[in-house]
């Protein structure tokens, strides 16, 4: 058996994958009933670990108690590990009576707001197979949460310093703007309150303008998932985005974005375990050609879900992450937006694995402080400012 | 949870939007130029201000000059609206104590000034009556039976009306009319000569037409007005249309001869463009009241202005009709405002107090002869290179920057070589109206231009030729028509 707990980007990774058990009773208790636990890893490495899950039972690791410290033990080794604490606010509500946490995930330096969670995939019966994600699965509900809502709950994220990055994202919607149209007047509403970066998560539109209005609006950053890079598993397993949008669309819509939004802030997601190891390093590779950052989550198969494909192991996904942050770093991508994730492992955390470093660069290490999170708002305003031509109803400042 | 997913404005797409995507260095670089540029501008306006006066230079005059050049930077290059330029032409004159407050700002009630006003009123309302349109269909459909007569009867229309009318107006108002008639002829935009043809026609006979009275455009006035302001004389409505009406045909005839020549015609009939002339003129149905009655304001002022202009003033009888437009109903200020060019008035009005700065502090004639005096000695000379520098510099900025620009330095060269102001003033104010090369000095040509039948340079290159013939012409019509109606150099 393999020991990954030197490392704390192999332990993530492990650890995303087999889970952890819980047997301290106040492990347990702080998991809350939640499907997954936030630990801090060495190396201020964010982990959220599944621990409710099935596949969870034949894990290696637990997680032990000594007086007020942690550690995470595979029975051989232990790491010290910090328990992070659940946001206060999921347990307050909006105004108009919404739990905050019903709204907004908190996902280490990411907060993910999903303003419908409704996906009309779901419809038509041609949603991607493996999602179990925050979408309604039924596809029927009108749900859609007010902009005072959201700017409730940016508020409480902001207050709580649970995130710097306010990640909105939208399931499937009709129209050619790939739902951004839906989303603009949250962007500006929060863009226009508050001082935060704010990333999308949309579907490729048909026409680039709406990538030209994306940023102009205000998004900082922009992700167009194509999860499967294999063109035929993508249509077997993605149904909806094959044929409504087109993998074609997405590459496309990746490398103009990749010409619009700062260097570093486009991405997209590649899951690792839904196609061999060999296609998604070409994806990473095509990505990180065209500028943009693969993403890449874990597949483990859900309950209820009618796709099980057996997961990847540890060791064949490592090597997949080391030629990540190879191509990365080859093409000269940023690495100061897509960091510090606790649900996937990052190219920064990969470092470590490759080059037997420690730590982040300078540079990473002064986007991530106080006053650095400031200057990344101020130059990404200054840059939006300087290019974006034309625009008056755009103009987040404007409203 | 009020909204729904549909249910939202945002889905509008701004079309107009861009992404600059070059490098932000060089973004930088290029938004930097802006701020440096009034940077380097003002502090050689304050280096102007602080260096010792020139001999036979007042300080006055000196700072006037520096007010002038800074205006003329500015004007020229169109970094500030022409009309902040014109604001800050007031602000400068009496805070650099160039002319005192009162006198400053009196200038500002100058007659041109209000002559414009009540021009750009009358044409609102004879514009918001429909007459104008009626008008123009009612000709084009009368007289231009075959090719070459729809022809001319769109050159001459366009001349015509910008007797009375600015040609600006007249453009805009035949624009939509003319692009219908090259549509229903099945004219390519780009290829066809005949496209091309009828919007150069347009064009250029907006342009010619516009010199022929003072209603052309707001130039002519506003340089009467400068002239009035520095010398006390007069030039009549009459008097001025008799002076050019020798140009103003020649220059049409030659405008025709030089755009069939450029241009063949290429098509054999146009009756299908009568079908949608016909379409357009029912659609407007029987003449109404407010047209009737606003067509005869409107003649009852041009006969005014030439019988009584004299008498009683150009801009008293101009505001008296406007007076009377709004007494009897005929219009209401909410319809005309949007024809009254604010932005224009002020311009005027900061030009008139630069001139008035410029003559008064003596820096008009120090300038001419330090800078001009030896180039044109005579007479004859002085007029062609006034008219010269007026036609070039129409080309590349606006005409009544022009008038603004050159008008009081040549009426300050007047005295010193014995020349008849009114001579120089025409000798800048009309070569300022006939631009016939680009767009950025002639709306009529931009709005011609944007119909896509022409392109900047077919303008360019037949623009040229008409550039060449009009100086020409006009300095012929000077040389051997004034004399005989009473004018001459001196």
């Amino acid at each position: 058996m393999h020991n990954y707990l030197d490392n704390p980007a192999s332990l993530k990774i492990d650890l995303m994958l087999r889970g952890i058990r819980m047997e301290d009773p106040v492990v347990k208790a702080w998991a809350c009933g939640c499907s997954g636990i936030d630990m801090l890893l060495p190396q201020d490495t964010l982990v959220n670990i599944p621990c409710m899950e099935e596949f969870t039972r034949n894990s290696p690791y637990t997680v032990k108690r000594a007086g007020e410290r942690y550690f995470i033990t595979d029975g051989r080794a232990e790491v010290e590990v910090k328990l992070v604490e659940r946001p206060a606010f999921y347990s307050r509500k909006t105004t108009s009576g919404v739990q905050f946490s019903e709204i907004a995930s908190v996902h280490g330096s990411y907060t993910v707001i999903t303003p419908s969670p409704r996906c009309d995939f779901f419809n038509r019966s041609i949603e991607c197979r493996y999602c179990a994600g925050n979408f309604d699965v039924k596809g029927s509900s009108d749900v859609v949460y007010t902009i005072e809502d959201i700017l409730e709950t940016v508020e409480a994220v902001l207050k709580e310093k649970a995130s710097e990055v306010i990640y909105l994202s939208i399931g499937f919607s009709q129209g050619d703007d790939g739902g951004i149209a839906f989303l603009k007047p949250y962007i500006q509403a929060i863009k226009k309150s508050f001082n935060c970066l704010v990333a999308v998560e949309a579907l490729p539109p048909r026409d680039n303008r709406w990538i030209d209005e994306t940023y102009a609006m205000g998004a900082d950053s922009v992700l167009y998932n194509l999860e499967i890079f294999d063109k035929e598993l993508f249509e077997l397993i993605c149904p909806g985005r094959a044929s409504l949008v087109g993998r074609k669309r997405y590459l496309e819509s990746l490398k103009y974005a990749a010409k619009v939004f700062p260097n570093g802030t486009v991405a997209s997601h590649l899951i690792v375990g839904l196609e061999p190891p060999g296609s998604t390093c070409m994806g990473i590779d095509c990505f990180t050609d065209m500028g943009v950052v693969p993403i890449l989550p874990i597949y483990r198969p859900s309950a209820g879900k009618a796709l099980r494909i057996e997961p990847l192991t540890t060791e064949i996904i490592l090597p997949v992450y080391k030629h990540l942050y190879n191509a990365v770093k080859k093409n000269g991508i940023n690495l100061s937006w897509v960091r510090d994730i606790s649900m996937v492992t990052t190219p920064a955390e990969i470092r470590g694995l490759v080059d037997g470093g420690k730590g982040g660069t300078l540079m990473e290490s002064f986007y991530k402080s106080r006053i650095g999170l400031k200057a990344a708002w101020g130059l990404s305003t200054i840059r939006r400012k300087l290019r974006v031509v034309g625009s008056d109803d755009s103009d987040p400042s404007k409203h | 949870m009020t909204q729904t997913l549909r249910n939202t404005d945002a889905g509008v797409l701004c079309v107009s939007l861009q992404i600059d995507t070059r490098p932000i260095w060089l973004i930088l670089a290029i938004k930097c130029l802006r701020p440096v540029f009034f940077l380097v501008l003002a502090s050689l306006f304050l280096y102007f201000i602080w260096m010792p006066a020139p001999v036979g230079l007042s300080i006055e005059g000196q700072r006037a000059i520096a007010v002038f050049l800074l205006c003329l930077v500015l004007w020229v290059s169109n970094a500030i609206p022409l009309a902040i330029t014109g604001i800050l032409a007031i602000v400068l004159v009496p805070v650099l104590g160039i002319l005192p407050n009162k006198v400053t700002y009196s200038l500002f009630g100058n007659e041109a000034v209000f002559f414009i006003l009540g021009a750009f009123i009358l044409a609102g309302a004879v514009m918001h009556s429909g007459i104008s349109n009626r008008l123009a269909l009612y000709i084009l459909d009368r007289f231009g039976g075959s090719p070459r007569g729809l022809l001319i009867t769109v050159f001459l229309l366009a001349a015509a009306l910008s007797f009375i009318m600015s040609e600006h107006a007249v453009a805009a108002m035949l624009f939509p009319i003319v692009i219908e008639i090259s549509k229903s002829l099945g004219l390519k935009p780009g290829k066809s000569n005949y496209g091309k043809l009828l919007f150069f026609s347009m064009a250029w006979g907006c342009i010619i037409g516009g010199v022929a009275t003072f209603l052309g455009g707001a130039r002519v006035p506003l340089a009467v007005g400068i002239l009035k302001e520095t010398t006390g004389s007069q030039i009549g409505f009459l008097d001025y249309s008799i002076a050019v009406f020798p140009l103003v045909v020649i220059l049409l005839f030659a405008g025709y001869m030089l755009l069939t020549r450029i241009f063949p015609i290429d098509i054999t009939g146009v009756e299908e463009a009568h079908g949608v002339l016909k379409k357009r003129l029912k659609a407007l149905g029987k003449l109404s009241f407010s047209e009737y009655s606003v067509g005869a304001v409107l003649a009852i002022t041009v006969f005014a202005w030439i019988v009584l202009g004299e008498k009683f003033g150009l801009a008293a009888i101009a505001l008296a009709s406007v007076v009377a437009l709004f007494v009897f109903r005929m219009v209401r200020w909410k319809d005309i405002e949007e024809y009254v060019n604010w932005g224009i008035i002020l311009m005027y009005g900061g030009a008139i107090v630069l001139g008035s700065a410029l003559d008064k502090s003596g820096a008009a004639k120090w300038l001419v002869g330090m800078a001009i005096g030896d180039w044109a000695s005579e007479p004859w000379a002085a007029f062609a290179l006034f008219s010269f520098l007026s036609i070039l510099l129409t080309a590349a900025m606006s005409n009544a920057a022009v008038i603004a620009v050159l008008l009081p330095v040549s009426i300050g060269m007047a005295q010193t070589l014995s020349i008849d102001p009114v001579m120089l003033t025409y000798a800048i104010a009309v070569p300022a109206g006939l631009d016939f090369m680009f767009p950025m000095g002639t709306p009529a040509i931009a709005i011609a231009a944007s119909s896509n039948y022409i392109t900047v340079k077919e303008s360019a290159k037949g623009g040229f030729v008409m550039f060449v013939a009009a100086w020409v012409v006009f300095n012929l019509v000077a040389a051997f028509w004034w004399p005989l109606i009473g004018m001459g150099y001196r």
